[in-house]
């Protein structure tokens, strides 16, 4: 994959929110990329930032939601680049939501309108987005609808979110958020809501469907598994920090951040089921209580003090495309050279 | 087609059960207060001077057909007051359909147009303050809808007599001018009557604005913060679209559910506000029959009257859900 050809760039994303007991920190300068066709895992509990950061990419995030000045998200699309968070007009806006980046969301019963058929909510989109008469929006919907696998697409095109199952209704779901041909796909939880079963259906079409269209995924979840059948490369999320990023089966493997290594220790596992379940311990701190320093030490079994309470670790690379952010990497000397973080 | 028009019979067919069961209610109630229509009237004669016996009271008791069985003189009642005869008043030996007459349907003019006006505020107002950022707006609107919560509906009354009294030398008390008060019906007297009864419409629907205000709002904020509002969004539907399309029509199907309680809400409040400004109407007249003369007949007639609209406008607003509500609509068509 060529490294330099990147379809989305975030840099040093930083984002408080203006709340009555004070400002919260919500993203602390998190960068991370995704290529083309490829689709990056974003881990973390709940509460760490993953779906702000989601919602950041598409300005979805509330009014009281503020954007520190060194934040920059860049779509390069094929014909020009679009700085997101120099968006001002709802106008401008369509390119983020909607246009060029989709997104589909953790409950599909909640995230299409009760009262509005399903039919008429991808009419509705299509004809924001493409210059496509109403007849043509819905033949146009109603193949994507056959597409994604649904049966009966014509019935179900009249049917209302109530009336389908679902794994269905995840299904509409991605056929509406692909009807636009976007460049990039956020998927936010899309398969926690639903059965094991029904999961791997919608995971195994997510990946036939980045080769189709050629769309990079940004694969929100908590759940290891799910990210170590579907993405490429992951990014691990803690308190509105990235503490570890690289390929998915390196991370898994070797995971170099105490986090990561107790998340996936915390995984059940089914080929010992004697063994007893790990969790990470303690909870995940309150945002008006963030930690100083590296935000994991209050948690940290295997923290060095004074150096891990006061100074917030800096990125080390400790295998080719793998970095984490922690100062053990640093004292351990795996591998002292910096990254730049890609 | 065919299953609409069975809902629609179901529900018909519901409502005039509910009223049914409320009109045993009622009636039963009527008969559990001490002594009868027959006792009551001659005690009420004895007052005036007139001596009774007990012979008296039992050829008035025959008379009136009070001898007859409880469930009898039910079915007998229940089927007079379907038809709009509910006999004759106890004390004041008058016809009660006459004694009413207009009186209840001014009434129930009343209080619906309450009803039109504070929802007509309400739903923009309340869908506004959601989702407008000023926050005088907000408050604004949050300080009228709160003054008009705490406020008593007779200091209203009285605050605007007293201030129509000084500034204009006319209390605007009543629902006619003295000339048109017992004058048959006419252009002037409807212009008449017009120009008094935007009062009590007006102190009425004040707090029932306020209150619907409060639940306009509350469904709108609880619609405004769920996923699918984000997600249209996130498909880049912008601006009154996204607010009319989205939240505020899934927000209106409660709204609509809440009218018959509402109704009843206000009737409550229209005998204090009546009575402050000497409105001759039912809901006076039911205070006056309830709690002086002990009129169970005619207490009875009211009740009757008022439940059978409240019914009828929920059998209403069920049409209009049905109508409106996808997932109401589908459960009876299928």
């Amino acid at each position: 994959m060529n490294q330099n050809k990147k379809l989305l760039e975030v840099e040093n994303l930083t984002l408080q929110f203006d709340t009555d007991e004070g400002r919260i920190t919500a993203v602390d300068n998190v960068s991370f990329s995704v290529a083309p066709g490829e689709v990056l895992g974003l881990v973390g509990e709940s509460g760490s930032g993953k779906s702000v950061t989601a919602k950041s990419l598409m300005k979805l995030n509330p009014g009281n939601a503020i954007y520190s000045p060194e934040t920059k998200i860049k779509l390069h699309l094929e014909d020009r680049s679009v700085d997101i968070m120099q968006l001002k007009s709802s106008k401008e806006m369509l390119v983020a939501r909607g246009g060029s980046i989709s997104m589909i969301f953790q409950e599909p019963m909640a995230s299409f309108a009760p009262a509005i058929t399903i039919g008429d909510q991808m009419v509705e989109q299509l004809l924001i987005h493409t210059d496509y008469s109403v007849v043509k929006a819905k033949k146009y919907s109603i193949e994507m609808l056959d597409r994604v696998g649904i049966s009966d697409p014509d019935q179900r095109f009249k049917q209302y979110a109530f009336e389908l199952s679902g794994g269905m209704r995840q299904r509409a779901m991605i056929a509406m958020a692909l009807s636009t041909k976007p460049k990039l796909l956020i998927a936010d939880e899309p398969t926690t809501a639903l059965d094991v079963t029904i999961q791997l259906q919608v995971i195994e079409l997510m990946k036939d469907l980045v080769k189709e269209f050629g769309m990079g995924i940004l694969f929100i979840t908590h759940d290891l598994g799910v990210i170590a059948q579907t993405a490429d490369r992951v990014a691990v999320m803690y308190l509105g920090k990235l503490i570890e990023q690289g390929p998915v089966r390196d991370v898994i493997r070797n995971p170099s951040h105490p986090y990561t290594q107790g998340l996936i220790a915390a995984l059940p596992k089914l080929d010992d089921l004697d063994a007893p379940l790990v969790a990470v311990a303690g909870d995940i701190p309150s945002p008006l209580e963030r930690p100083s320093g590296c935000v994991f030490h209050t948690r940290c079994p295997v923290h060095l003090g004074g150096q891990c309470r006061s100074m917030v670790p800096d990125f080390s690379s400790v295998a080719t495309g793998h970095a984490v952010a922690c100062h053990l990497i640093d004292v351990s000397n795996v591998q002292q050279q910096k990254v730049a973080v890609s | 087609m065919l299953q609409f028009a069975r809902f629609a019979f179901t529900r018909a067919f519901l409502a005039m059960f509910t009223l049914i069961l409320v009109s045993f209610i009622v009636f039963s109630l009527m008969e559990l207060v001490p002594g009868d229509c027959a006792e009551r009237y001659l005690a009420f004669k004895n007052t005036q001077g007139s001596g009774i016996s007990l012979a008296d009271i039992e050829t008035e008791r025959i008379r009136l057909g009070l001898d007859q069985p409880y469930l009898t003189r039910w079915v007998s009642w229940i089927g007079n007051a379907f038809v709009g005869e509910f006999g004759n008043s106890c004390i004041l030996r008058l016809n009660i359909a006459d004694l009413l007459g207009e009186k209840f349907y001014i009434s129930l003019g009343i209080c619906l147009s309450s009803l039109l006006l504070a929802y007509l505020i309400a739903v923009p107002a309340g869908i506004l303050s959601v989702t407008s950022k000023s926050k005088t707006l907000n408050n604004s609107i949050r300080f009228v809808s709160y003054l008009g919560l705490a406020m008593p509906n007779f200091l209203l009354a009285l605050m605007i007599m007293l201030f129509s009294t000084i500034m204009f030398g006319d209390s605007l008390t009543g629902l006619f001018s003295a000339e048109f008060r017992d004058a048959p019906w006419s252009m002037e007297r409807v212009a008449d009557f017009l120009s008094r009864a935007w009062l009590p419409v007006f102190i009425l629907g004040w707090s029932a604005t306020a209150f619907a205000l409060q639940t306009v709002r509350a469904l709108m904020s609880d619609e405004v913060g769920k996923l699918y509002v984000t997600a249209a969004e996130a498909r880049g539907v912008t601006g009154r679209r996204l607010l009319w399309r989205y939240p505020a029509r899934h927000a209106l199907g409660p709204i609509i559910n809440s009218l018959g309680f509402d109704l009843n809400r206000i009737f409550n409040e229209l005998p204090i506000v009546a009575l402050i400004l000497t409105l001759t109407d039912a809901g006076a007249l039911l205070i006056d029959a309830l709690a002086r003369s002990n009129d169970q007949q005619l207490a009875g007639a009211i009740i009757f009257l008022l439940t059978a609209s409240i019914v009828a406008l929920n059998f209403i607003t069920d049409i209009i859900l049905a109508l409106t509500d996808p997932r109401v609509r589908r459960s009876i068509l299928g």
